[in-house]
């Protein structure tokens, strides 16, 4: 309790939205402690970065805050915008999650870290320099005096996140504000950072506020776990703890919507997260609560803290109980027709050439031999640049390639241009972003009816027919076809991805990153019902992503791609248990999701894992 | 800082009804657009109606009354041949836009279609159309009017066609670099997956992801054709006499500004004016009401 550097007193914040004031976060009580690492936890939607921000005070207009902010022991609340501008930086430092956008690319990174230092300290230019230099190396740039001087797009976003941390340490603050600072890493990179961090916070002797919605990380580097739900805490405690027995229904399911090595299947929460306008009065999870009792539904429940945890439940799970989330099913290896056969295949990107210069261009893709079977998964692996999404490009024939790729005897690399265009209907894709991949003005139903008018179906009523059949397999009402792409959530545009890439009746599906867009329980549906897709219609899938843990969970076997080449190919339960490649190892290293759940890990990890460039 | 949460923000006093407050929300949302379609529904009457409703005929001279004030007999006074100026401004009304909105649709379709064919083109195309662009846009669009006036003979059908291929360039480097911004989005991406053809792709999806832009700046190229129009016809290359048009009532009326006869300037400098001003309003309405629904 004394040692608190942080410590949120039913903190409420609400802001306007149209012409009221909406709530959005309700009664947050927190304490972050020193040298520790509070992770708070959320989905999209759910205050977790409010709270963050409202820390340094840095809302929107016309945000209306309530309850108390300690920092040590100051109310932060009392003081007026002037006071908190000298707080920004000295004793609060901030980590945001794009340090491109975070950091001024027309400045060299020195002249930020010493602006940052000489806002608060003051003193000569030299001295700022030194500090400049000393904290470059502090946080692990390599020969940070030569890179003083240099421009944040020369960086890589690794050591771009390194920069931010320099700066936000720039004046030693008592509590580190983290706001996913990990997001849009690769795992390797993003599992350094985090390093980073905890060895800064012990020396230093500073509180983190972690907040982050993605619980693998959590569960490897924070100390303490608080998570929220629609704007109110639903389970704090220690995160070893919380890992270990959950109580809350949310975080049962929450951790059961992760996907782990080995898993079944992936536990959906059926709904979606409430608007802050339209929260219920009771427990604000009692809608989409399994265990729900009507006295859920009439007040905030009371904390439950006879566990480990304190959980906002008045029917937690059992002090002992280990959900079922965490039994394993070994896949089987089944033999398979091949279907999709890749051989020695090459991708050059050219790169931009004027009229009178040569285009300098180098390979994406370097002499790759693959293949996939009937109703296969197969799923590709690798940090960006590893020339995964060029790989599924090539495969959809989208780009030029060398070398050839063959589906069900067929050689596209020998087909007209003009026979291509009809082939390639036979391999779909559906990609990360959801909003980008409908047409922003056409109407739902005409987007999925585009493929079957294509194929050559003709006649309103039985394509309009086909369009409601097809929103149902991806369990959509037909209703929402009259909608259009900008009035459903990414969840639901998602589905009507899918439902577009299944109405041309394909026979392989390339999934490039089709969940990462998405919160963890929407990537849990959506993981499942692309499995249930694949049992019922017999469609083999390509999954590309950088999420090891989504890829072991769908996929029957793995390719780990490692610029331009394929690194290792096997089974997915092979892979994961028994790496054979160094990169590989890394790979599986850095993603917690992927260890035996039962174990225990020893501490944190060591700081410089591998080798592997940044 | 309070303990408790803000009540709900009070509706603004000074409101007869919650209906009012509506109805005048709605016509300010969309202000812009109703006071640009309000002013070229005027401008289009003037043009196509009020010929018929105002029979006289602008030709007839009267030597007697020339460079008369407006009076009772001549509404809007009379030139110094002693025509009637109302019944020429509404003639010079209608060969002005019989002109003017054809020839802008055709630099609409020619842009349009010039812009998606480099855009959508393989690259040796794209570059040689728009090497070709920049040599038209190196010209004065003006001076290159001025030679072909000078080489053709002028009609209805010439004009239309001088004006509408040298108004195009701009419409077409904009849709260029927006298909080129689009053309590479995941949804298009999806449709070519499905084996569909590049015109396919720019009928259907292009245009309709382009159609706030391509409706703004037509109703612009509305305006740039009749004032371009009006700037030919003031330099006597225009409509050709007798027949007047906006810009060519302007001249004369200009030509004798020493007379100071500012019933002959005022009229045909507010229509061309309002033209413009309702061409401007209505793209900039329609702007405001899709621009930013993306």
């Amino acid at each position: 309790m004394n040692d608190a550097v942080l410590r949120l007193e039913n903190l409420s914040v609400s802001l306007p939205r149209g012409r009221k004031n909406v709530s959005i976060l309700d009664n947050l009580n927190l304490e972050v402690e020193r040298s520790k690492m509070l992770a708070l936890v959320g989905e999209s939607g759910s205050g977790k970065t409010i709270a963050a921000l409202t820390v340094m005070r840095l809302l929107p207009k016309g945000a209306k805050i309530s309850g108390h902010v300690w920092l040590e022991n100051e109310d932060l609340t009392l003081r007026d915008e002037a006071g908190m501008r000298a707080v920004r930086g000295r004793d609060v430092g901030m980590v945001f999650q794009n340090p491109l956008a975070a950091l001024n690319p027309s400045r060299t990174v020195s002249l930020q870290i010493e602006e940052a230092y000489r806002v608060h300290h003051g003193g000569s230019a030299k001295a700022a320099r030194a500090r400049a230099l000393e904290l470059l190396g502090e946080v692990g740039i390599p020969n940070p005096a030569s890179r003083l001087d240099d421009y944040p797009h020369q960086f890589s976003g690794g050591m771009r996140q390194r920069v931010m941390i320099a700066m936000s340490l720039a004046c030693s603050p008592k509590l580190l504000i983290a706001d996913e600072p990990t997001t849009g890493l690769d795992p390797l990179v993003a599992r350094q950072i985090m390093a980073l961090i905890g060895r800064l916070r012990r020396e230093h002797e500073m509180g983190v506020l972690f907040v982050t919605h993605d619980l693998s990380t959590v569960e490897e580097h924070a100390d303490a776990i608080h998570v929220l739900y629609a704007g109110r805490s639903v389970e704090w405690g220690p995160a070893a703890k919380f890992f270990a027995h959950p109580r809350h229904p949310y975080s049962e399911a929450l951790l059961g919507s992760v996907a782990r090595v080995g898993q079944a299947r992936l536990q959906s929460i059926p709904g979606n997260l409430p608007e802050p306008e339209t929260r219920p009065p009771g427990c604000r999870f009692a809608p989409r609560c399994d265990y729900r009792q009507p006295e859920c539904e009439t007040g905030y429940p009371p904390p439950d803290i006879n566990g480990g945890t304190a959980a906002a439940c008045l029917y937690p799970l059992p002090v002992n109980a280990r959900p079922d989330i965490f039994k394993h099913v070994d896949k089987l290896a089944v033999a398979r027709e091949r279907q999709l056969e890749i051989s020695h295949l090459v991708v050059n990107y050219a790169g931009a050439g004027g009229l009178f210069s040569r285009a300098k261009g180098f390979k994406a893709l370097n002499d790759i031999t693959l293949e996939l079977g009937q109703s296969e998964c197969l799923g590709v692996v690798g940090e960006s640049g590893s020339g995964k999404s060029t790989l599924g490009r090539a495969v959809l024939q989208m780009i030029g390639y060398e070398g050839s790729i063959t589906l069900d005897g067929q050689d596209f690399s020998k087909l007209s241009r003009a026979q291509k265009r009809v082939e390639r209907r036979r391999i779909q894709v559906v990609f990360q972003d959801p909003r980008e991949s409908l047409n922003p003005r056409m109407r739902i139903k005409d987007i999925i009816a585009e493929p079957i008018r294509m194929i050559g179906a003709a006649g309103k009523a039985p394509i309009a027919q086909q369009v409601a059949t097809l929103l149902g397999r991806v369990g959509l009402n037909p209703e929402i076809g009259e909608r259009l792409p900008g009035n459903v959530s990414g969840g639901q545009a998602q589905r009507i991805a899918i439902a577009r890439a299944l109405a041309a009746e394909p026979e392989i599906i390339v999934l490039d990153e089709p969940t990462s867009a998405l919160d963890v329980s929407t990537q849990a549906m959506l993981l499942n019902l692309l499995k249930d897709l694949a049992i019922e219609s017999g469609i083999s899938y390509i999954l590309i992503s950088h999420d090891f843990a989504v890829v072991s969970y769908m996929a029957d076997r793995i390719v780990v791609l490692n610029a331009g080449r394929v690194v290792e190919v096997n089974d997915a339960g092979s892979i994961i248990t028994n790496p054979q490649n160094d990169y590989t190892k890394a790979l599986v290293d850095a993603a917690p999701q992927l260890r035996d759940t039962n174990r225990q890990y020893p501490g944190l990890a060591q700081e410089n894992l591998t080798g592997t460039a940044i | 800082m309070s303990d408790q949460l803000m009540t709900e923000a009070v509706a603004a006093p000074g409101m007869p009804s919650a209906r009012m407050a509506r109805m005048f929300e709605w016509a300010s949302e969309r202000g812009t657009l109703i006071a640009g379609l309000s002013l070229s529904a005027f401008v289009l009457f003037i043009g196509f109606v009020a010929p018929f409703i105002y029979p006289v005929d602008p030709f007839a001279i009267h030597p007697a009354h020339a460079l008369e004030a407006p009076s009772r007999m001549f509404p809007f006074g009379t030139d110094e041949l002693g025509r009637d100026e109302l019944a020429l401004l509404l003639s010079g009304g209608l060969a002005t836009l019989i002109v003017s909105l054809p020839s802008a649709v055709l630099a609409f379709v020619v842009g349009v279609a010039y812009g998606l064919a480099s855009g959508l083109g393989p690259a040796w195309l794209d570059r040689l159309l728009m090497r070709l662009l920049d040599a038209v846009l190196a010209l004065p669009s003006l001076i290159i009017l001025l030679f072909f006036a000078s080489l053709v003979t002028l009609n209805d059908t010439s004009l239309i066609l001088l004006l509408g291929f040298i108004s195009w360039p701009s419409l077409a480097r904009l849709v260029r670099n927006e298909t080129m911004a689009q053309k590479g989005r995941d949804f298009v991406l999806a449709t070519e997956q499905l084996g569909a053809s590049k015109f396919y792709v720019a009928r259907v999806h292009l245009l309709r992801v382009m159609a706030p832009i391509l409706v703004v700046n037509g109703t612009f190229m509305v305006g740039d054709a009749i004032f371009a129009l009006s700037a030919l016809s003031f330099l006597g290359l225009g409509v050709q006499p007798p027949q007047v048009s906006w810009g060519s009532l302007l001249e004369t009326g200009l030509d004798i500004i020493a007379l100071d006869p500012w019933w002959m300037i005022l009229p045909p400098g507010i229509v061309v004016f309002a033209a413009l001003l309702a061409a401007s309003l209505t793209g900039q309405g329609l702007l405001a009401r899709w621009g930013n629904r993306q």
